[in-house]
């Protein structure tokens, strides 16, 4: 009896011993990209500590704006290498994150995730972004409180309206703190404007949309016809988003 | 003799659960197997269809994909260009529509974000994400 359990200790421990097995450095990395940056880079390194080689099946990241690479199919006992993750920006705000799971042909760990998080700067915090009045409703003023991000300072802002139809008036409320008011001309007509918002001395500009939408919801008006044409923001070049290009008559206000 | 058998069943099973047991409490805090989404922002294909016109689709996939096929109708919203792409969307956007987000089932966190954004930056409500995503989608109407 005492014998066979012996041997199957053993045979345990020695199946233990032989495995292949990666070691990884680490398997959550904390990124944070200056502004501007257009991508994320994290690098999870590791070893085979096994005594035989490892193989990777597949490596794949949970978003397409994430891509993960291995630098090789095969690790060989006690060698090292690294799984790269590279993370797309694009017009992320705040904390994101993303992972990117790793298979191997281990026989004890065979799925591995790996976790990026990347802090994305944010140097205006804007809320809402998105002001509408129905149709026929009173055109009074809708606010729009803007605020500086955390490590910047903010002293003024420019608000810049694409369409004469809507004015804005900025008040500041408190250190990087304001307030913006937007006030349509009339309600009768459906009509949109696309503000820019901009801190001084900053080539970043972010959005709000001003709108009159139709009151209620008609059924069939999917497909949005009815919808007003609407001034569109400009794609994001390298370097960040610019303003619209031509917007028509634009109306400005600046604290 | 079938009593030492069934100990050292016994003493093998038990030791195979330990990497398991370990496991379990050293990764107690850092994965979530459980959908980040509560189950009132989430709709199911089969709802989405009794709603019928008061809904507006949206895609939350990578360009291409939406490029390459998409509930009809449904606008294309991702966060690679937010800014370029949501005031086409609030322009198809009007009070009382129900907005639903899917992305690719394999990739629904990008559902998620979207949903989220739409709720605390443009403050809109009813916004929902599909479940199952876009293949619930196929599956049901291809």
């Amino acid at each position: 009896m005492k014998t066979h359990v012996l041997t199957l200790a053993l045979s345990f421990i020695l199946c233990l011993t032989a495995r292949a097995e990666l070691k990884w450095e680490q398997t959550a990395v904390e990124l944070h990209p200056a502004k501007g940056d257009k991508q994320a880079i994290g690098h999870f390194k590791y070893q085979n500590v096994g005594k035989t080689p490892v193989h990777f099946k597949s490596v794949h990241a949970s978003c397409g704006c994430t891509a993960a690479q291995s630098q090789k199919d095969q690790v060989g006992p006690n060698e090292k290498g690294e799984i790269t993750a590279t993370f797309n920006i694009g017009d992320r705000t705040g904390t994101q994150i993303k992972t990117v799971t790793v298979e191997t042909d281990e026989s004890a760990n065979q799925k591995t995730v790996l976790t990026l998080k990347a802090v994305i700067p944010q140097e205006l915090e804007i809320s809402p972004t998105f002001v509408f009045w129905k149709q026929g409703e009173k055109a009074d003023p809708k606010s729009i409180a803007v605020h500086a991000g955390k490590e910047f300072s903010v002293k003024h802002i420019k608000v810049t309206s694409s369409s004469p139809d809507f004015q804005t008036k900025v008040q500041e409320t408190g250190e990087g703190q304001f307030k913006v008011d937007v006030q349509p001309n009339e309600t009768n007509r459906l009509m949109a404007s696309t503000l820019t918002i901009q801190a001084e001395n900053s080539p970043k500009t972010f959005y709000a949309t001003a709108r009159i939408t139709t009151a209620p919801t008609v059924p069939g008006a999917h497909g949005v016809p009815g919808a007003p044409t609407i001034q569109k923001a400009p794609a994001a070049p390298p370097g960040g988003p610019t303003a619209p290009a031509r917007p028509p008559a634009p109306t400005s206000q600046t604290h | 003799m079938k009593f030492s058998l069934a100990r050292q069943a016994l003493i093998l099973a038990a030791l195979s659960l330990l990497p398991g047991v370990g496991q379990a409490i050293y990764f107690r805090d850092k994965i979530s197997w459980q959908s980040p989404i509560p189950p009132s922002e989430m709709v199911s294909v089969d709802r989405a269809r009794e709603w019928g016109d008061g809904v507006i689709w949206i895609d939350a996939r990578p360009d291409d994909e939406f490029a390459h096929d998409h509930v009809p109708g449904a606008v294309s919203l991702n966060e690679d260009r937010w800014n370029e792409l949501l005031p086409q969307f609030l322009a198809a956007w009007s009070p009382g529509k129900k907005v639903i987000v899917y992305c690719s089932a394999q990739s629904c966190d990008l559902a998620r974000e979207v949903a989220e954004r739409l709720r605390k930056e443009a403050q809109l409500p009813d916004v929902f994400v599909l479940e199952g995503g876009w293949e619930a989608w196929v599956k049901k109407n291809r």
